[in-house]
């Protein structure tokens, strides 16, 4: 474990001056410098919008940094932006979400990155092919990794694996940079382990390593060096030796101005609308939580905490191992949606695009699409009450459409997810779930929608908000429960509820909870 | 046209006043609008098709009642349209409708040679065992989660299979008595063009395809159960999520699916009153191509008017063009069928694309909107191509 400490004795691989992105209205990265010692695990932590992932995305050339910049790798000079160059000159990644075909298996996959073997007339050499793939698996400790199988029927960590072999093909070990960028991010934690022990044989081999992560205890674990982001700039790079879990935390989240906590009209009824029993499955371990008539709660986690899975859980999105969810008195039976909806539970999903909208039916045909009984009087559907009302809705909820007929896809994001808030509004629920609310929706539109969760809350529903935005929490809830390792590990409300404190609190060590 | 925030916090009317205002906006499109080319285009073919070989063929509008023919025998073809548009605006396609509507008729024609039970209770049975068909479809896409291409198309066989088991092959003809035949066949109607001396009849089971055209357009336009029918066409998870059935949908629509084809196989059973081995399944992609062009017509979605449209343009269309060309009809005809499916959607298409960039600047805040419109990419069955899969979790 022991390596030399970063100095003048260890050169370095990869060496970026003055990186500058913007976006229009906001500057993604600022000045940005960072150098990567050739041999050592670096690893890039920050939080969510801190240019963490801008920084992997103009590495690996999907945007163009503002001019002015400057970059070498191995003492070439090397032109960020450019994917293909990057690529040549042997910077590989490794994404989230793996890029691997589920279908396909080991070998096909393998092949598809690093090129097929052929003989005469292109015919594929499979068996070539096959003992690259088991031979480069090996080398990772995944000799175990049945390459004939769809890599769909692997272990996540085996996946990962093979995501790995196929990044690492054709590379000589000490002159290129690996970019493991959230790879444990969907991992349980006994594949976290292995996927570790298949770094550490990477690191002894001289493999230079830049990984990304919102885990800092394995941070910890496996990294030499950090280097921490905030607000597009680099605040430090250090030898890990050199920081403790306290320290870094306060690197990241730096000394901003805290913004002030909701102060909502709401009155908080006494007994729970929405109470969760113990519910497991996925990355949720338990989970137990109440929300009462007129009370906001918010729910906080990093990636892979099981934040991401308590409102489809609750909702009925996806069936649940065990456990129960209460609405009003009545247990709601397992992954049932209508059944959720007929007993007073509301519901706006993460991903308006694949779980909201119907984008070719009209604004009216959504907004109307969870009770479309209430206009259908004398065997008929009222049309024209439906977008009496749809209009009305579009009025109150300030949506912007040229119409209440036309398609819902062809509406912006923000006004779209408006469009989902009447659906779920119209139906006055006695439980609000909310999860991702302001996900890729503009400032304006966010403003509108807290006042809406006020709102609801205010005439008396319980309401439920799942996100990631810490600010946002801190704006809408009266208390936030966080998330870590599957489960709830505290609870701030009042003066203690502020931005540091709640994000503080998520990144406290998961290893007391095993995952 | 501009949209501004006031805009939005006036009444519904004044959207759309600014909806009416865009259409006015580009020149070059807003004729094709104001004649309804896009969404006509196939009453603007009939038309064409009635005045071109109603001039150049004498016969066409007379010729041994032909417009009685085209009219009648059309039904079973808009029936069996149907039966694969119920399930598509589910999302869900049907191939076995085709063996299914042979099914039907095998039924009845064995059951009215081979024994002495009233020809009736041969069409119930018929019926019965097409319900059957839609259920056990029903059963293996809901349940077995085979998707419904593979599932029917597997189906398909299967009857095909039943139906040598039925009868060994030969025709049959004749096995029916008068009161059925008159049951389906008497005519309810009959008029005369002026021009002509043929008297056109129509008989009752043309008046059945129409009730069934009639049932289906309420359902599909007109009730709640429509309404979420095309929201789990549209986007079956998003429809889940808001509390719609939509495994019971799936199913329901291809019980449906089938007992709509069986009773195209009784109507071919009244107007033809014979089996032969060649019924069915060739009519498969005339009625499937029906539904596709009909989309394009009236509503830029799969509907019932559109497509009886479609039937009739085709039809029409083959039947003139048989007067001209005799001899030639035989190539003719299919590539008449396959040219006029794959003009009409592109042409619709192409409209539907037209009207949502010109909508774009109405909506531009942000850059997830740009994102997801390019996924409605508007092709008026793109929002049809969804498979029944729920997607286990999300991140």
């Amino acid at each position: 474990m022991c390596r030399p400490p970063l100095g003048e004795s260890v050169s370095n691989l990869l060496v970026v001056r003055d990186l500058t992105k913007s976006f229009p209205g906001q500057v993604a990265l600022d000045n940005f410098d960072i150098e990567i010692g050739a041999g050592r695990t670096h690893a890039l932590v920050g939080q969510n919008g801190s240019g963490k992932s801008t920084f992997i995305k103009i590495l690996a050339g999907f945007h163009k940094p503002d001019p002015g910049s400057t970059a070498t790798l191995a003492g070439q000079t090397l032109h960020l932006g450019d994917g293909g160059e990057a690529e040549a000159a042997g910077v590989r990644f490794v994404h989230q979400d793996l890029g691997l075909v589920d279908t396909l298996n080991s070998v096909e996959n393998i092949s598809m990155g690093a090129g097929y073997t052929t003989g005469r007339f292109g015919r594929i050499n499979w068996t070539a092919d096959r003992r690259r793939a088991t031979e480069g698996l090996e080398a990772l400790g995944f000799g175990d990794v049945n390459v004939d199988v769809p890599v769909a029927m692997l272990a996540p960590s085996q996946k990962t694996a093979v995501a790995l072999t196929r990044a690492l093909f054709n590379w000589e070990d000490n002159a290129h940079l690996l970019v493991l960028d959230e790879p444990t991010a969907s991992l349980p934690g006994a594949d976290v382990e292995r996927l570790f022990s298949a770094i550490q044989l990477l690191r002894d081999r001289g493999v230079a390593i830049l990984y990304v992560s919102h885990h800092l205890d394995e941070v910890f674990e496996i990294a030499d060096d950090v280097s921490v982001l905030r607000d597009g700039k680099r605040v430090t790079t250090l030898p890990t030796e050199m920081l403790d879990h306290s320290r870094l935390i306060e690197l990241m989240i730096g000394h901003k101005l805290e913004r002030l906590a909701h102060q909502s009209t709401a009155k908080v009824g006494e007994s729970p609308a929405l109470a969760v029993e113990s519910i497991s499955g996925g990355t949720i371990t338990s989970l137990d939580l109440t929300v009462r008539p007129g009370e906001v709660v918010g729910v906080a986690g990093i990636t892979g905490s099981g934040r991401e899975m308590v409102a489809p859980f609750i909702t009925g999105q996806i069936p649940s191992e065990a456990g129960n969810v209460i609405v009003c008195g009545t247990a709601l039976p397992n992954y049932d949606p209508n059944a959720a909806i007929a007993a007073g539970l509301a519901f706006v999903p993460a991903d308006r695009g694949t779980q909201g909208i119907i984008p070719l039916e009209s604004v009216s045909n959504n907004l109307t699409l969870a009770d479309v009984e209430r206009n259908w009087r004398g065997g008929r559907l009222r049309h024209a009450e439906e977008r009496a009302e749809t209009g009305v809705w579009i009025d109150r909820l300030q949506i912007k459409t040229a119409g209440t007929e036309i398609p819902i896809g062809a509406l912006s994001g923000g006004n779209q997810q408006k469009v989902l808030f009447g659906r779920s509004l119209r139906l006055t629920p006695r439980v609000l779930v909310l999860d991702e609310p302001t996900s890729g929706i503009d400032v304006k539109a966010k403003e509108q929608i807290l006042q809406l969760i006020d709102e609801a809350a205010s005439s008396g529903a319980a309401v439920l908000v799942v996100s990631t935005d810490t600010d946002e929490l801190v704006q809408a809830a009266h208390r936030i429960v966080i998330m870590v390792g599957g489960t709830i590990v505290a609870e701030l409300s009042g003066a203690e509820m502020t931005t540091e404190n709640v994000e503080h609190a998520q990144l406290q060590s998961t290893k007391a909870t095993p995952a | 046209m501009t949209m501004t925030d006031t805009s939005a916090s006036d009444d519904p009317a004044a959207g759309q006043a600014n909806h009416d205002e865009e259409e006015e906006v580009s020149a070059t499109t807003s004729w094709v609008h104001r004649i309804g080319l896009d969404k006509y285009s196939g009453l603007y073919l009939l038309a064409a098709f009635f005045i071109f070989f109603g001039i150049t063929e004498s016969n066409f509008l007379i010729w041994n009642g032909s417009i009685e023919f085209v009219l009648t025998q059309e039904v079973i073809v808009v029936l069996l349209a149907f039966a694969f548009l119920v399930p598509l605006t589910t999302g869900t396609f049907d191939l076995s409708i085709g063996a299914t509507m042979a099914l039907s008729l095998v039924i009845v024609n064995k059951m009215a040679l081979e024994t002495d039970l009233p020809d009736g209770v041969g069409a119930l049975v018929g019926m019965g065992a097409c319900l059957a068909i839609g259920a056990i479809n029903g059963f293996i896409v809901v349940k077995l989660k085979v998707n419904s291409f593979i599932a029917t198309l597997g189906m398909s066989q299967v009857i095909a299979a039943l139906i040598r088991r039925i009868h060994d092959g030969g025709n049959i003809t004749s096995a029916f008595g008068d009161s059925y035949i008159n049951f389906g066949k008497g005519s309810l109607f009959s008029f005369k063009w002026p021009w002509s001396e043929t008297i056109i009849e129509l008989p009752y089971y043309f008046f059945f395809g129409l009730a069934v055209a009639v049932g289906i357009w309420y359902v599909l336009e007109h009730t709640p159960v429509g309404r979420k029918m095309f929201a789990t066409g549209g986007n079956p998870e998003a429809a889940r999520l808001s509390g719609v059935k939509t495994d019971r949908l799936a199913w329901g629509s291809l019980i449906a699916s089938a007992g709509i084809a069986g009773f195209a196989g009784l109507i071919y059973s009244w107007k033809f009153g014979t089996y032969t081995s060649s019924v069915g399944p060739p009519l498969l992609f005339t009625a499937v191509g029906a539904v596709f062009f009909g989309a394009s017509q009236l509503k830029g979605r799969p509907n019932v008017w559109g497509t009886v449209i479609a039937v009739y343009v085709l039809a029409f269309g083959i039947k003139g063009i048989g007067l001209r060309y005799p001899r030639e009809i035989d190539w003719i005809q299919p590539m008449f069928e396959g040219l006029v499916l794959i003009i009409a959607v592109a042409v619709a298409s192409r409209q539907a694309i037209v009207k949502v960039n010109r909508r774009k600047p109405a909506s531009s805040d942000d850059e997830t909107s740009r994102a997801i419109e390019h996924e409605v990419q508007p092709s008026p069955l793109s929002g049809f191509s969804n498979d029944h899969e729920h997607p286990e979790t999300h991140n």
